[in-house]
């Protein structure tokens, strides 16, 4: 039968080949293990002893999606090898999922019920179902009169909370009416995504006009900016980011009146160093971007406060040096846990990343 | 009948329809994707709403891909996606049919 749908499995080397090599013909071509490694399951069409479409999902991702549309209507085996990918998420109750493609192809995938959140000019990155972008915002909790009040973002992975988080928040909240702090949803560090969260809102409890939210799918999360999690090279980077920072602008921002953006200075990592090049290029003037000078003056010997700092004193166990990088309540969580946050550096936690 | 969870019928290929139900506090709130909009969107809207009418269902998050489904198709689709958001599928609504 046409369009006859089969699992393909990658691990056997043959079909490995096979699957390359359809893939580069159609000028797919990076197939770096960090990408392929993430794949959770690969389907494929058959014609005769070719391959002619194929796709993968990776968590909530549709991945290496390639169609030949040689010989049948254009758009049968795109349809077929996405409509088995979606359905094949919900039947496992992932009911919203994301596209990440080149640019001329946000049309065939906006075709068949993806909506667009925002493209460059290389790249759009797209989703369905439920909960959407709408439901998230419509879920953010909100102040009154908010469209005449003084709004600002910051987005933080805070892993862990540190004194310089605490820093540029308080900066944000002495400048504005109202600050939202979004947390880095992507569960993919050495704190969880739920301790992180906790930390942040107990370090900033005292902050009256300071809104902790998940950041969700949108923002910095695995979805829209895998480069964060994973070492890419710098150009991943910057396509990545110029999504991301454009979905923050077009869809976040106006929607809870943000007109600014708080980020601390990065004099060390590389990724987030070009994080706030594009923001500064692409959120202005719709979001103006305010870069905080690091300050300092916070640790008696005038060090760089980074968490990565504070994740090599947990792996030494140097509780006494924490103190003066990380609040209190910080402090008080990775005493009362320093076992269980050594062991999962033990277990191969990556900690000198983001 | 009441709307539980997620649930979705159907596939994006020619003819056919996918729908997905989802809760909603009220109303019947219906998000139609079709090539054939202008000309037939309001009727397909229509046989949606009165297919969950049928079976009860006042709230309802509906999002639909249309590939050109006729409208016994899309019924059938509805009641699929329905019965599954509502855990109902041990007791087909055959009367809706």
């Amino acid at each position: 039968m046409d369009n006859q749908i089969v699992d393909l499995y990658l691990s056997n080397p043959k079909v490995k080949r096979d699957w390359e090599d359809f893939l580069t013909s159609l000028k797919i071509t990076n197939f770096s293990a960090n990408e392929v490694d993430q794949i959770d399951y690969t389907i494929g069409i058959y014609s005769g002893d070719d391959l002619v479409a194929t796709g993968s999902v990776a968590g909530n991702v549709l991945k290496y999606i390639g169609v030949c549309n040689k010989g049948v209507t254009t758009g049968s085996r795109f349809n077929a090898i996405v409509s088995e990918l979606v359905n094949r998420q919900f039947a496992n109750h992932i009911y919203h999922l994301f596209v990440f493609t080149k640019l001329k192809y946000s049309d065939s995938f906006q075709h068949i019920g993806f909506s667009e959140l925002a493209h460059s000019d290389e790249a759009a990155f797209l989703e369905t179902g439920s909960p959407d972008v709408n439901d998230f915002l419509t879920d953010i909790p909100r102040v009154d009169d908010q469209s005449d009040k003084q709004v600002a973002g910051i987005v933080m992975n805070a892993n862990p909370f540190t004194r310089g988080h605490r820093y540029l928040v308080e900066q944000a909240a002495s400048e504005n009416d109202l600050v939202y702090v979004f947390v880095v949803n992507t569960d993919a560090s050495l704190f969880t995504t739920e301790e992180r969260f906790q930390l942040v809102k107990d370090g900033t409890v005292d902050l009256d006009n300071v809104i902790v939210v998940n950041g969700g799918d949108y923002m910095v999360s695995y979805a829209t900016f895998p480069a964060y999690f994973l070492a890419s090279p710098d150009q991943a980077v910057t396509y990545q980011t110029t999504l991301d920072a454009r979905i923050f602008r077009n869809v976040i921002a106006p929607a809870l009146n943000i007109t600014t953006r708080y980020v601390g200075s990065e004099p060390l990592s590389r990724t987030t160093s070009i994080y706030n090049d594009v923001l500064t290029r692409e959120l202005p003037s719709a979001v103006e971007v305010k870069v905080i000078d690091r300050d300092q003056t916070l640790t008696s010997d005038h060090q760089v406060i980074t968490a990565t700092q504070v994740r090599q004193f947990i792996k030494k166990g140097e509780i006494s040096s924490l103190t003066a990088f990380v609040p209190e309540t910080t402090a008080q969580f990775i005493q009362n846990h320093l076992t269980t946050l050594q062991k999962r550096i033990q277990e191969g936690m990556n900690i000198d990343g983001n | 009948m009441e709307i539980k969870e997620t649930a979705v019928a159907g596939t994006l290929e020619s003819s056919d329809i996918q729908i997905m139900i989802s809760k909603a506090t009220d109303g019947i709130q219906i998000d139609l994707q079709s090539d054939v909009e202008k000309q037939f969107g309001d009727q397909i809207r229509q046989v949606i709403t009165k297919t969950l009418n049928d079976l009860d269902i006042t709230a309802a998050k509906v999002k639909a891909v249309d590939k050109g489904a006729l409208d016994c198709v899309i019924k059938a689709r509805t009641i699929a996606a329905a019965q599954r958001a509502s855990q109902t599928t041990d007791q087909p609504a055959w009367e809706v049919l």
